[in-house]
């Protein structure tokens, strides 16, 4: 934190009533401090609510590269032409003004947990008592044969969104008419299940309009996806016998990708596209794995506080952790780093600690006020976060329902968004 | 500042801390800084909030995810989130 927004941090803190109750605020390098690694729905929202719950008795430092972050949620929207690209981005601005955490806009590199140091990309280390690390995920580039950080130009993964998600829209408002558009979803686990299934809906709203008679073809290394007959339903209403989904048993395993022809080779046949969107596997965001809280592709943590296994002062949040039956979405990211920011607080500073609670909803967009959602409550068991109860839309909605379910959906982004980055 | 709503039987056993924290939950969606698609509740009254989390609670309200968070939570929890999501700013 600055001096000038300490400053104006700690007269609003004393302007404010609640101060009595709470812990005399010790200052400078007496204060505890936490880091955290990733600006997105996980740490934004920990770095936040660590800062401003402890009304400046824990000194918060904010690791994330982007200036402007672009939420990976509703960048279906976008593509779709439902969203403005810049009504999907977001500045850490608030953050520091309103809550004093220092952002620091920098990579962070790796993690010394004996002397509980994280090494930046400028070669700069910051120190701390607890270290929060919501990186995300990672790409692996080498899961699909034929695939590498070059093809991504060709055959855009678009998959942690910003710039790669404005290429592949203008891929398709470019296709040619008549034109294949391929989709080869991730295997499971992944970053939003709902995700490329929302994103098939999005092109065939755009190609419905645009290039009627194109095709979309679904090359999906699964048998079965999330709220898969919702989206079937929907396709087969909005946009018939534009879309065709064919499953690995059908196609028997994807073989290999190769951007320069636009193929998709598979047991059964080779698919050729005009567009294509191949997102593969995922792992957690490097620093995860170099942090050496990993087991695995993913980092293993402890229900009740989101501490990983591994380092008790280290926390995971996020895609990047093993969160069992929790999605990989913005919203458990933004639900766990509250767990995790309630824990932390209590560690350091004595505030009460409350049982863990953690919440989902995915929305999703099949069509012009259309929308669909499935949600769950969860609690942390022993060993893995448990289901406690959950819904899913209903295939028999009226237009009047689904509208309404896209409007929550927008009240939701509103509300997330704030929530990260006021 | 609560003694007078505290004495209202739906809002007995209300714990503020309790609330601030619950009403993390609430707030991925709630937010005075929008009414679009979901209600803003800031500064609303407890007894509001009380009864409608009652009435989600009790199915008797239509929302899947209202019904749901809803359903997950005791009568101290209620009461602890309408006092608290009162005391905020509008």
């Amino acid at each position: 934190m600055n001096n000038l927004s300490r400053r104006s941090f700690v007269s609003l803190a004393l302007a404010s009533t609640s101060l009595l109750a709470m812990p005399a605020i010790s200052t400078g390098s007496a204060r505890p401090k936490v880091v955290v690694v990733g600006g997105g729905a996980g740490g934004a929202t920990a770095a936040r609510y660590i800062a401003k719950d402890s009304k400046g008795a824990i000194d918060v430092t904010l690791i994330e590269a982007s200036k402007h972050y672009y939420t990976c949620f509703y960048s279906n929207l976008y593509l779709g032409g439902f969203r403005e690209y810049d009504s999907i981005g977001h500045s850490y601005d608030n953050l520091s003004a309103n809550h004093g955490v220092n952002v620091v806009h920098d990579w962070a590199i790796s993690v010394d947990s004996s002397a509980r140091k994280v090494r930046l990309g400028s070669g700069a280390t910051v120190s701390y008592d607890r270290l929060v690390l919501s990186p995300g995920i990672d790409i692996k580039y080498d899961s699909i044969d034929g695939y590498s950080v070059e093809a991504q130009t060709k055959m855009p993964h678009a998959w942690k969104s910003g710039t790669q998600v404005k290429v592949l829209r203008d891929q398709v408002l470019n296709m040619p008419k008549g034109g294949t558009f391929a989709m080869v979803p991730p295997p499971n686990p992944y970053r939003c299940p709902p995700g490329p299934y929302e994103r098939i809906s999005m092109v065939a709203h755009i190609l419905k309009e645009k290039n009627p008679t194109a095709k979309i073809v679904v090359i999906d290394p699964k048998n079965k996806f999330s709220k898969q007959g919702l989206f079937m339903a929907g396709w087969e209403k909005h946009y018939p016998g534009m879309v065709e989904w064919i499953d690995n048993d059908t196609h028997g395993g994807i073989k290999n990708v190769n951007p320069e022809t636009m193929e998709i080779e598979t047991d059964l046949d080779t698919f050729k596209a005009d567009v294509a969107c191949v997102v593969p596997a995922q792992r957690a965001g490097a620093i995860a794995m170099n942090a050496g809280v990993t087991d695995g592709d993913w980092s293993p943590i402890v229900p009740a506080s989101m501490q990983t296994k591994a380092d008790s002062n280290i926390y995971v949040l996020g895609d990047a952790s093993v969160a069992s039956a929790m999605p990989k979405s913005g919203f458990s990211a933004n639900s766990q780093a509250k767990v995790a920011a309630n824990h932390i607080r209590g560690e350091l500073t004595d505030s009460r600690v409350f049982p863990a609670k953690f919440s989902n909803t995915c929305w999703s967009l099949v069509a012009t006020n259309d929308g669909i959602k499935v949600g769950a409550n969860y609690k942390a068991g022993d060993e893995k976060i448990e289901v406690v109860d959950k819904f899913v839309s209903k295939t028999d909605e009226n237009n009047a329902k689904r509208k309404k379910t896209y409007e929550e959906s927008i009240g939701w982004y509103n509300g997330i968004t704030t929530d990260m980055f006021s | 500042m609560f003694q007078g709503l505290v004495a209202e039987p739906l809002l007995d056993g209300a714990d503020f801390d309790y609330g601030e924290y619950l009403s993390g939950q609430c707030l991925t969606c709630h937010q005075s800084s929008s009414d679009e698609g979901i209600p803003a509740i800031n500064g609303a009254e407890a007894l509001y909030i009380a009864k409608k989390l009652i009435l989600y609670k009790n199915k008797e309200l239509e929302n899947e995810v209202m019904q749901l968070v809803a359903s997950a939570l005791d009568k101290e929890q209620i009461a602890s989130l309408a006092i608290y999501f009162n005391s905020l700013e509008k």
